[in-house]
């Protein structure tokens, strides 16, 4: 079964990146260990999306919501109820999975940009809900300082807990996008027509691959609040949601580990630019339209072509 | 959570005439979103940015003026077309080597626009908020049974339906948006019978960002100008599009005056979760109507 | 086996099939023709599920399936395919007959068994019947136009079917591609005893594979017969084979 899933290069490359991984934080500042370790997060937000967006084709226009909601739901789990912080990392994705069942029963009847849109003003009112709610949710302020232990609360701790998260789910994820549920899923975004008339219940897979990338989206909105320590609405917004867009496109979303790449590129950018200027979103509009016009299959599409013409998407 | 428990029906109706002349704005805006996306295809993410930049030079074409009534109208009237160029500009440079992406596509590169225009209004403008007075005889307000009604929210009222019958005219009575409906119904179609769709889905555009630019240029006097004002009108918009029926004009209509109306009567029911009331209405539309209230175009 | 009776459906006031008949028996091969625009394409799209009719049944097996949606019309065992290719093109050749059979059993929500070990002799089984083996693991999107017809023949079969519809299944085709359709074709109805309908515009190839054929006209049914039944009606000469033979607008 592990055979099939990864050959021998994969097999290798992907070890070497672990093992480097975990070996890092014995020799960079602390800043950069803070770095990584968000990076991780947004990363696993990044393939949560394009498990829908690439391999499934939903227009997922506001999948921000549910890793917010993750986030929101752990940082209320753990200032409000007293009980461990580790069950709180349980429920939160099962409150985000939760949503996007809910979400996901009024929208996939919905085609495309409909789908899109009404998923935008879903998500919209469970935002001005969190914006408002001062009492629960503080309101715009959100909720800041919420304790951790040491274990997952120091930096080089979230670091290395960031990472056995991540790597966990990126391999459940990948698990799902080569499985029977994956290849079907992969039919339905090429032609969601033929898909039906082959025998497949559209909607229901649909809603399936909406819970599914809730549930991973809500773990890096865990991850999120393991490494900031607080939640604010903007962890919710729609432009959030966009920009995890733009990630997916810039690594390639018809690639497994492409959205995670993106992800990584996109923050070390906003911090790098953001070192030298404030108008580090002119610098990223203006990459994201070069994209657009010249690199349609993003970056890492572009290099795997290069290495290998015949290459196909799962990378 | 305070409930108000007792409302008086002159506050419902002066809500309710703050809430129309609020429509107005967002019935200008989202036209022009609904008629660039009904006929182009286009999810314009940037239509707010637009507005926004309408707004940041009405503000400086009339303090050029200093503010005067002179320098108000002709902010009114060019602003408006700043935007317009600009959008001209974009156009032919940009959106029209795109048409035949897919939506997804379109849709980031609009948000790619719009993020360099924000961006470029903070160059322009810096990150302080600015604010414009209404012209003197603008200023001030009357009253309605006892409740003071702003002079400028009676102005805008007028506006409205002085700007929707421009739309009615332009698009049932002029040959462009005759041959723009065509087109949002079957493009191909208008191509063959050897019409430049190039340049009709150009002008389209154009009086699509217009309209933003309008809109922008309309609420200056009302609220701070300030970065962040396109986030929160364009997702109002698209919204306000999507339960009207994509690409139907009136649909953007009957959408403003629904997200107009649940705002304002919402802020008299229950200030703190007034915000929610709009989400609340278009969630029900569309539980009810996915497709909008009216007929849409696609 | 199947019994389309006088089967309606309108678009907007536009009546597409307009009480159009057809019978179906176990093993026959049967052709619709009729020039375009007589609504064959709707009628099997009435058929398979992708349109709801407006008024009549379809019964199938004793059951009434008018009206079911395409993926429960797919299970009950009707499959079809399409007169514009209509394949997953970013999938291989083998994933593309996969995502049926994997349908066909059921399989679309296991989410942790690799899809690459599960069902492969049997859509490989299938890919040979069609002639595709060897180009098992192209991307389906690169093959040439008659390959990817072929395929869409393929991505039917993998749903094991009783009864399959092929919608001109050699439209663009070149003479020998057509020819090779053809020998599938009679393949399928003579070895594996599959029971075929289809639409065609090639007149040489209908005459020369179908024991059944109907003809329509305005969405109505003309004549359903033999071969022979229907050249000699004078119904069918005057509508279709008689002047607007060729070039059937």
């Amino acid at each position: 079964m592990f055979k099939a899933l990864f050959d021998a290069k994969t097999l290798i490359s992907c070890s070497v990146l672990l093992a480097l991984l975990l070996l890092l934080p014995q020799f960079l500042p602390r800043f950069y260990i803070y770095l990584f370790a968000l990076m991780f997060a947004i990363a696993l937000l990044a393939t949560s999306l394009n498990l829908v967006l690439g391999f499934g084709g939903m227009y997922q226009f506001h999948h921000a919501v549910f890793y917010g909601f993750g986030a929101y739901a752990f940082a209320l789990f753990v200032t409000k109820s007293g009980l461990p912080l580790w069950i709180g990392y349980v429920i939160a994705p099962f409150c985000s999975a939760a949503l996007g069942l809910v979400m996901g029963l009024i929208t996939v009847r919905l085609h495309q940009l409909y789908f899109g849109m009404l998923q935008i003003s879903l998500g919209s009112l469970v935002w001005a809900i969190t914006y408002r709610w001062y009492s629960f949710t503080g309101g715009d302020d959100g909720i800041h300082g919420i304790p951790l232990p040491d274990l997952v609360g120091s930096s080089t701790g979230a670091y290395y807990f960031n990472l056995i998260v991540v790597v966990t789910c990126l391999l459940l994820m990948y698990m799902i996008v080569n499985s029977p549920f994956g290849r079907i899923f992969q039919g339905i975004r090429d032609n969601p027509e033929r898909c039906q008339a082959v025998g497949v219940n559209v909607q229901k897979q649909q809603l399936t691959g909406q819970v599914l990338a809730a549930f991973f989206a809500g773990v890096a909105g865990t991850l999120f609040v393991t490494v900031e320590g607080s939640v604010f609405p903007d962890l919710m917004f729609w432009t959030l949601s966009l920009e995890i867009l733009i990630m997916c496109l810039l690594g390639g979303w018809f690639i497994f580990l492409g959205p995670a790449l993106g992800a990584a590129i996109i923050i070390s950018l906003r911090t790098f630019a953001g070192i030298y200027t404030e108008y580090w979103t002119l610098i990223l509009g203006i990459v994201l339209m070069l994209l657009i016009f010249f690199l349609p299959e993003g970056v890492l599409g572009l290099f795997l072509k290069k290495a290998d013409p015949a290459a196909k998407r799962e990378g | 959570m305070e409930f108000s428990a007792t409302v008086t029906f002159s506050a419902l109706m002066q809500q309710v005439l703050v809430g129309l002349s609020r429509t107005t704005i967002l019935f200008i805006v989202a036209s022009g979103l609904s008629l660039v996306l009904g006929v182009l295809r286009i999810p314009n993410v940037a239509h707010g940015s637009l507005y926004m930049t309408g707004a940041f030079v009405t503000y400086t074409v009339a303090t050029l003026f200093g503010q005067s009534t002179l320098g108000f109208w002709l902010a009114l009237i060019v602003a408006p077309l700043v935007v317009a160029l600009l959008s001209f500009i974009a156009e032919r440079g940009l959106f029209c080597h795109l048409y035949e992406r897919e939506h997804m596509m379109l849709l980031l590169f609009t948000f790619a626009f719009s993020l360099v225009i924000g961006d470029l209004v903070k160059l322009v403008w810096g990150s302080d908020y600015r604010s414009l007075v209404a012209p003197v005889f603008l200023q001030g307000s009357f009253s309605i049974s006892g409740f003071p009604f702003p002079r400028y929210n009676l102005f805008l009222l007028v506006i409205g339906p002085l700007v929707a019958a421009g739309l009615w005219f332009l698009t049932n009575k002029t040959k462009i948006g005759k041959i723009a409906r065509a087109a949002a119904v079957d493009r191909e179609m208008v191509g063959a019978i050897g019409i430049n769709v190039s340049w009709v889905f150009a002008a389209v555009f154009v009086i699509g960002c217009y309209l933003a630019g309008l809109g922008g240029a309309l609420v200056a006097p009302t609220q701070n100008i300030t970065q962040g004002m396109d986030h929160a009108i364009i997702i109002e918009a698209f919204l306000i599009v999507i339960i009207g029926g994509l690409g139907n004009i009136w649909g953007a209509l009957l959408g403003a005056l629904i997200f107009g109306l649940t705002d304002s009567i919402g802020i008299l029911l229950w200030p703190q979760f007034a915000i929610v009331f709009p989400y609340v209405a278009v969630v029900t539309v569309l539980l009810f109507r996915p497709q909008g209230l009216l007929k849409s175009t696609w | 086996m199947l019994h389309v009776e006088s089967i309606v459906k309108s678009f907007d006031g536009f009546l597409a099939v307009n009480g159009a008949t057809l019978k179906v028996e176990k093993g026959d091969v049967v052709a619709v023709i009729g020039p375009n625009g007589a609504g064959k394409t709707t009628l099997f799209n009435l058929i398979s599920g992708q349109l709801p009719p407006t008024a009549g049944n379809i019964w199938f097996k004793d059951e009434n399936i008018a009206g079911l949606a395409s993926h429960r019309v797919c299970r009950k065992g009707i499959s079809r395919s399409y007169q514009v290719v209509n394949i997953f093109h970013r999938l291989t050749v083998f994933e593309n007959v996969q995502v049926a059979v994997l349908s066909h059993h059921r399989k679309t929500f296991n989410i942790f068994k690799p899809a690459k070990i599960m069902a492969v002799k049997e859509t490989r089984k299938t890919l040979d019947s069609v002639g595709l083996l060897d180009k098992a693991e192209m991307i389906s999107g690169t093959l040439s136009h008659g390959d990817q017809k072929v395929l869409e023949i393929g991505i039917a079969l993998g749903n094991r079917p009783e009864l399959l519809i092929l919608d001109e299944p050699t439209a663009g085709m070149s003479p020998e591609e057509t020819a090779v359709t053809l020998r599938l074709m009679q393949r399928l109805s003579g070895d594996m005893g599959l029971t075929i309908l289809f639409c065609e515009h090639d007149m040489g190839m209908v005459f020369s594979i179908a024991n059944q054929i109907m003809v329509m006209q305005h969405g109505g049914t003309i004549i359903q017969g033999s071969p022979d039944e229907v050249r000699s009606n004078q119904l069918v000469r005057e509508a279709y084979l008689g002047g607007a033979d060729e070039c059937s607008v």
